[in-house]
């Protein structure tokens, strides 16, 4: 119900306002392998957008590319209306230097596919380092920012151990925990779930199905969960050979494909 | 009787031999791990120019031998005018020899950290300098300690060839005893053997309480 109610505000948003990150024309290549070929793709304030597509279809990389993790090729990406990996001097677009991308990737945070949890510190400090370290707030402050993001993923309880001690769900858990203390404007997922047990995917779902729920903030998924993605997202787009075939709602997407490459795709899912 | 009250006359100049010894490996101690640090970031470095000279001091220093170096700097150096202690000059040459070595260690275990280190910190904003302060080297010190151990311990064998560059540090007070009081020579031997012991024992006990230390909370 939670999930319907706030497609409908992200529904408002989109036709008032301006989209929040816009690629324009943007390629990767690693060597001679081209991995993204001149993408075009927003998404707007509050968004729910689920990337799917073939394995090395480049879904990975696209959003890599939006957490200066890897750099364009070619091609532009703003965030609410600033280059991210470039900046304006005399009218032209130069290279940006870290202090530059330090100033715009506060907007963004990711959840890996591996966690990535730092394994020397335990739960709460995973939670409130960045918020010290980066964010300048105070340990107290940070701690019951930390606590109660904690809490919201059930680990309310695991505050003190060490993410060695804790299951993968609970893990990756932390993990969106940490990422959330953080007030990301988008926040980036990687199949979040695919490197769990299948009996600890469900929990990390759910939790993933509640933050989107709550609305604010924007959200891109990269996910093989199609039944899942088809309840968050607002917006399905679907990748192959580095272009982005098809996109639409979840609806348009899973019911009425357009593309023979989606149609096969999903052909393919369903087995 | 009579050597046995022979022997315990000897038993000071020994002393001040450790003495001797003793502040040339705390020094030289202290500077390997700076030179270590140093050069092993810097051979990380994004810079060319800072990966070029860190590299070349360290294969330098690997390439030849610690009495080459310590004879170039007491011996060599003056001639240009640069004159130093045998004290100084022993302490520079050991910390620049096993800094070198010892830049190896905290390359390796920099490296040895996975890639999702770096990236999750970068995620969440911190600065180069905070994913290497906070993220990065608390991991990698782990991994550095056993090589700094053993490092520990060759700084104490190598402390004896200071002794070449007229520091009377213990081995050279124990040769020199030899020379005048040839008859020792097994006891002289044997208290050199447990004064090294003695100097490396804290050290090793040092070493394994930080590595137990440093395990808590990790798999
Ligand atoms: N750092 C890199 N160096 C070289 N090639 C890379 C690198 N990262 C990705 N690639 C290649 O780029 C292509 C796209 O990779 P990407 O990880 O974006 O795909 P994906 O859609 O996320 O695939 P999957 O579903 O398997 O995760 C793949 O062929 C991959 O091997
Ligand atoms: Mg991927």
């Amino acid at each position: 119900m939670l999930t319907t109610m706030s497609k409908e505000i992200t529904e408002k948003r989109i036709q008032t306002e301006k989209p929040f990150v816009v690629y324009k024309k943007v390629s990767k290549s690693f060597g001679d392998l081209k991995v993204l070929r001149e993408i075009d793709f927003s998404v707007y304030p509050g968004e729910k957008v689920a990337i799917i597509g073939p394995s090395g279809s480049g879904k990975t990389t696209l959003i890599r590319l939006l957490m200066t993790l890897e750099e364009p090729t070619s091609g532009v990406i703003e965030i609410d209306g600033v280059p991210l990996w470039h900046k304006e001097v005399k009218g032209k677009l130069i290279k940006a230097d870290e202090k530059h991308l330090h100033k715009m990737r506060g907007q963004i945070g990711m959840v890996f596919q591996q966690f990535n949890l730092f394994p020397h510190m335990t739960v709460l400090r995973n939670c409130t380092e960045a918020q010290v370290k980066v964010l300048g707030v105070n340990r107290k402050d940070a701690e019951d920012r930390a606590k109660e993001m904690l809490e919201k993923v059930g680990l309310g309880t695991k505050l003190d151990n060490y993410p060695s001690q804790l299951s993968g769900g609970q893990q990756q858990r932390v993990a969106i925990a940490r990422a959330l203390v953080m007030r990301p404007k988008v926040m980036l997922f990687d199949e979040p779930t695919s490197a769990l047990d299948p009996e600890l995917v469900g929990e990390v779902l759910d939790v993933i199905r509640e933050i989107a729920a709550e609305g604010d903030m924007a959200m891109i998924l990269v996910t093989h969960e199609m039944e899942f993605a088809k309840d968050v997202a607002d917006r399905i787009v679907f990748t192959d050979g580095g272009k982005i075939i098809e996109e639409g709602s979840p609806k348009e997407v899973f019911e009425n494909p357009k593309s023979e490459r989606l149609q096969s795709f999903l052909r393919r899912m369903r087995k | 009787m009579i050597s046995i009250n022979t022997y315990l006359e000897l038993i000071p100049s020994l002393l001040d031999g450790a003495k001797v010894t003793i502040q040339v490996l705390l020094w030289s101690l202290i500077f390997t791990f700076i030179i270590a640090f140093i050069a092993g970031l810097g051979k990380l470095s994004k810079w060319m120019v800072i990966r070029g000279i860190s590299t070349v001091y360290i294969e330098i220093f690997r390439g030849t031998s610690l009495l080459v170096q310590l004879f170039w700097i007491y011996f060599v150096l003056p001639l240009f005018g640069m004159e130093l202690s045998a004290m100084t000059a022993g302490v520079i040459a050991m910390s620049l020899c096993y800094g070198a070595y010892a830049s190896e260690i905290v390359r390796g275990a920099i490296l040895s950290i996975p890639k999702g280190q770096y990236e999750a910190a970068i995620a969440l904003n911190m600065t180069p300098f905070q994913r290497m302060k906070n993220i990065i080297l608390p991991q990698a010190f782990k991994i550095m300690l056993p090589g700094f151990g053993n490092i520990s311990i060759e700084l104490i064998k190598g402390t004896a060839l200071v002794s070449l560059i007229t520091l009377s540090d213990l081995t050279y007070q124990a040769l020199t005893l030899r020379n005048t009081h040839v008859g020792l020579t097994t006891e002289i031997f044997l208290s050199l053997l447990i004064l090294y012991f003695f100097i490396a024992l804290p050290l090793i006990l040092f070493v394994r309480w930080m590595e137990r230390r440093v395990q808590v909370g990790r798999a």
